[in-house]
């Protein structure tokens, strides 16, 4: 396994415990009532499962995994690695912002806070759009 | 990587990035108010990305990699039964399975959002029968693969 899909997949990993821990502070909390925050971070949650477990390890592993390139057609087996660390930076920029910016959005909102929840949107859209980018040539037949 | 799962996953990942530019403008529509038409999205960047994205992904990559079926081999029949793409199951059912995957995916996606914009009792139908489609799709691929989820041995 190559290192970018060794960093998705740990990533992934992290992104899971994380979700998790998240969600079990999340069912105590409708009990014990200890945080105010806990009760607007669902979203959140969420998308930490989705996008930064769920996702990441599948393009973490469909990066390791999919044909790869031909000789003649890049110089690199599996595409750019420039691109492929751009697309992870960028997802987990786009993640943890707004995993970090949301809850206080949904608390108070405020104008700057909305901005930068526009940008985790339009970095994880550039992160999805790249995925594309560099894995489209690879799907093709092994022959 | 054999057809079928190509174009699985080349469609998964278009689901991928309309999904994902779906939640951009849903997260900039709370900064800058692009209309109340965009909260009716929400439907389908869930549909597309669920659905479109991660499970068809899925899919597709199960029937390029899970261990073929038996090769059908019989006693006292020199010939396998099954030989080549043939040993993944049947292709024409897999091509029913995402048929049906993508005929949920996009009446739900594209109908759900022009019933709120419309209230137009037709757009709700469409959406409303998604779901049949979508446990068509999983029905489907379960039966194909079911015998597929095995150990590999020298058959």
């Amino acid at each position: 396994m190559p290192a970018i899909a060794r960093t998705y997949v740990k990533a992934a990993f992290l992104y899971f415990i994380a979700a998790f821990l998240l969600g079990a502070l999340m069912t105590l909390n409708t009990w014990l009532g200890f945080s105010r925050w806990l009760r607007v971070v669902y979203l959140s949650q969420l998308h930490l499962l989705v996008v930064g477990w769920i996702t990441q390890l599948a393009i973490g592993v469909a990066y390791w995994i999919f044909p790869r390139f031909r000789k003649q057609q890049a110089t690199t087996p599996r595409g750019s690695d420039a691109l492929a660390w751009g697309v992870f930076l960028s997802l987990n920029a786009g993640l943890l912002l707004r995993f970090f910016i949301e809850p206080f959005h949904l608390i108070g909102p405020q104008p700057w806070l909305a901005a930068l929840l526009s940008l985790a949107g339009i970095l994880q859209a550039a992160a999805a759009l790249g995925f594309g980018w560099l894995v489209w040539g690879r799907v093709r037949s092994m022959e | 990587m054999p057809t079928t799962s190509r174009v699985y996953v080349k469609v998964s990942i278009i689901y991928l990035g309309v999904g994902a530019v779906l939640g951009a403008l849903l997260l900039i529509n709370r900064w800058t108010p692009l209309g109340s038409w965009v909260l009716a999205l929400k439907v389908s960047h869930v549909e597309f990305l669920i659905a479109g994205w991660l499970t068809q992904l899925i899919l597709g990559v199960a029937w390029w990699l899970f261990p073929p079926l038996k090769i059908g081999l019989r006693s006292g029949e020199p010939r396998a039964v099954r030989r080549g793409q043939a040993q993944r199951g049947s292709e024409p059912l897999f091509w029913a399975t995402f048929a049906c995957l993508n005929l949920g995916i996009l009446l739900r996606g594209i109908f759900e959002p022009l019933y709120v914009w419309t209230r137009l009792g037709t757009f709700q139908v469409f959406a409303a029968l998604s779901g049949l489609f979508l446990l068509a799709g999983a029905i489907t691929f379960v039966l194909n693969m079911w015998n597929r989820i095995r150990a590999l041995g020298k058959d």
